[in-house]
């Protein structure tokens, strides 16, 4: 896997996670403002000087829920917009403070509890200090309430402190497990990158493995036997035919090694390769190819190359190799003073062979249409 | 023509090609006589390099930087310009013949292309080397003359065997003809090459192909 693709994948696994941490946030907040917030200035609605500047503040925390909503299912985050939502709602909060007959912390104060988890929600993404700088300043924001307006007593006081334990706590609690889970995010995608890698291995190797088997079956016809014969001595090396069964099977192994090199043309590729091998020989090799044809495949390029092949490793001391692709046909030539060779029809149906010969040069030609 | 000795004037930078070319001709049967004007242009138009027959032009005196415009000179002034370059590129091949170089032959390509490429430009004749009927056989720009098939085989044919004997038992025609259908080919690239964008130019391929006579033209004036 290329390092672009792996860092694709990884972000990938880190949003997915991150955007399941929101959805859950989201879910929560919805069900408190509902559940706890709703229904609590429903039941006391009598406990408010003004019952419809409690529906305002419900509706102004309801309003930014509902765009964290939807900005959650755009995959958007509150960018700029994020200082106003959090005093949206602690503007709210206030609103609904001013109206409590009998202050914060009461059993009629529904937003004290449901502001602290809306600001959660708003901040999931940000440092943990942020969320605790939101809780204090609600908190704040409530205990002056208490102080100044609502003419605070003993009771009252240690009434806030024990409510405000689980009306921050609760959400301190969830703000502290966000920031290990956001690095358990990243860890998690460094894990998926690895088992990913692990399995291109895999495929890798048994691509690798393929192959081999592929190229021993496809020696097995030719190469097998010869190389058996030389070990059971039914083949003589100084016999000329033997001599020039091992140069074509020379040829041949280098060309199926060249098959899989990635190079612009692989046609030429392999032919230049055996070239090479009649050139160790010191057979003097000229190559030229004139023209354009197409991306052909290994089974054509095989019965494009394997007379040629057999031509140059056989050949005696010179060899012309060209290529030309004109007018739909791409043909592959070699003119070389071989002598006669036995050379068989191509594997493939479009392509042919053809030979010439005078009494000191072979001219052998396979050609296939392209078109 | 048979008779008169031919003489060459090579311009190539490099001595050793210079003392080979020297060895083949001399080796010639009827020998052909080389004077080498190294890397100095001049030569060509001064002394016996200004009246030699042919001119072997080695295209890239200066590397990357192909001389056409002493190329158009030598062919603009009738000298018989054999290029023997070390590029074997499309383009440049084409250019020059479209410049009018009677060969052009790669330095791979020996004494058994050079001997006979100097001895028909010597008589004012085209040879056309495999590589250069590579190239002509794959020529795709647009204002390429028309070939027949047959001599589109020809090339091709020459071209991959490089020996005319083997395209003749291929096609199953005679070298002669082989040689026929190549020339035929230069002289329709001769055609398309010769522009005439001027109406002097077009007086002046008149004079040079012979359809009217310097008389013909001062008569016309002096009507």
């Amino acid at each position: 896997m290329s390092d672009t693709a792996q860092a694709w994948s990884t972000t990938q696994v880190r949003i997915r996670m991150m955007f399941r941490l929101r959805v859950s946030l989201l879910a929560v907040a919805t069900t408190v403002l509902f559940a706890v917030g709703l229904r609590h200035m429903l039941i006391y609605r009598d406990a408010y000087s003004s019952v419809p500047t409690q529906f305002v503040a419900w509706g102004a925390l309801a309003a930014v829920l509902g765009a964290e909503a939807v900005l959650t299912i755009r995959r958007l985050t509150w960018r700029r917009l994020r200082g106003v939502a959090i005093g949206v709602v602690l503007a709210a909060s206030a609103t609904s403070y001013l109206t409590l007959t009998e202050g914060v912390a009461t059993y009629a104060d529904w937003a004290y509890g449901t502001a602290n988890w809306i600001g959660i929600a708003i901040l999931f993404d940000r440092p943990l200090q942020a969320q605790l700088a939101f809780l204090a300043g609600h908190c704040a924001l409530a205990l002056t309430d208490l102080l100044l307006l609502a003419g605070a007593d003993q009771a009252s006081i240690l009434r806030f402190m024990t409510g405000s334990v689980g009306v921050l706590g609760y959400p301190l609690c969830v703000a502290a497990v966000v920031v290990p889970l956001r690095a358990v995010a990243s860890s998690a995608a460094r894990s998926h990158r690895e088992v990913e890698r692990a399995r291109t291995d895999e495929q890798v190797a048994a691509e690798s493995a393929l192959r081999r088997r592929q190229r021993i079956t496809e020696l097995a016809d030719s190469t097998m036997p010869l190389l058996a014969g030389l070990a059971d001595r039914t083949l003589d090396p100084s016999d000329q035919r033997v001599r020039q069964r091992c140069a074509i099977e020379a040829g041949r192994l280098r060309r199926l090694m060249a098959e899989h090199d990635t190079v612009a043309d692989p046609l030429l590729h392999e032919l230049r390769h055996c070239a090479d091998i009649a050139e160790r020989r010191g057979v003097r090799v000229e190559l030229d190819a004139r023209g354009h044809w197409p991306d052909l495949s290994v089974p054509v390029r095989r019965s494009l190359t394997d007379a040629p092949l057999a031509a140059l490793a056989t050949a005696d001391s010179w060899a012309r190799v060209t290529v030309v692709g004109d007018g739909g046909l791409v043909s592959v030539n070699v003119v070389a003073d071989c002598g006669g060779i036995e050379l068989s029809q191509p594997a493939d149906p479009d392509a042919r062979l053809e030979t010439r010969s005078t009494k000191d040069m072979t001219w052998v030609e396979v050609w296939w249409r392209t078109k | 023509m048979a008779d008169k000795v031919i003489s060459a004037v090579l311009v190539d930078d490099h001595v050793a090609i210079a003392a080979g070319v020297g060895s083949w001709f001399s080796l010639a049967e009827p020998p052909i006589v080389l004077l080498n004007a190294g890397d100095r242009l001049p030569d060509l138009w001064t002394g016996p390099g200004a009246r030699a027959d042919v001119v072997i032009f080695d295209l890239e005196l200066v590397p990357r930087q192909p001389n056409f415009g002493e190329l158009r000179r030598l062919v603009k002034n009738r000298r018989r310009v054999v290029v023997y370059s070390q590029h074997a590129d499309q383009e440049t091949a084409l250019r020059c013949v479209d410049l009018g170089a009677l060969a052009y032959l790669t330095k791979r390509e020996g004494e058994e292309h050079l001997v006979p490429a100097v001895r028909a430009a010597a008589e004012g004749r085209s040879y056309t080397a495999p590589t250069l009927s590579g190239v002509l056989v794959t020529d795709e720009r647009p204002e390429r003359p028309s070939l027949t098939p047959r001599e589109r085989e020809v090339l091709r044919a020459w071209f991959v065997s490089s020996s005319k004997d083997l395209v003749a038992r291929k096609l199953d025609i005679s070298a002669k003809t082989v040689e026929t259908h190549i020339e035929r080919v230069r002289a329709k690239y001769a055609h398309v090459g010769r522009a005439a964008p001027t109406k002097s130019d077009l007086v002046s391929h008149a004079l040079d192909d012979g359809l009217i006579t310097l008389d013909e033209l001062t008569a016309q004036r002096d009507v």
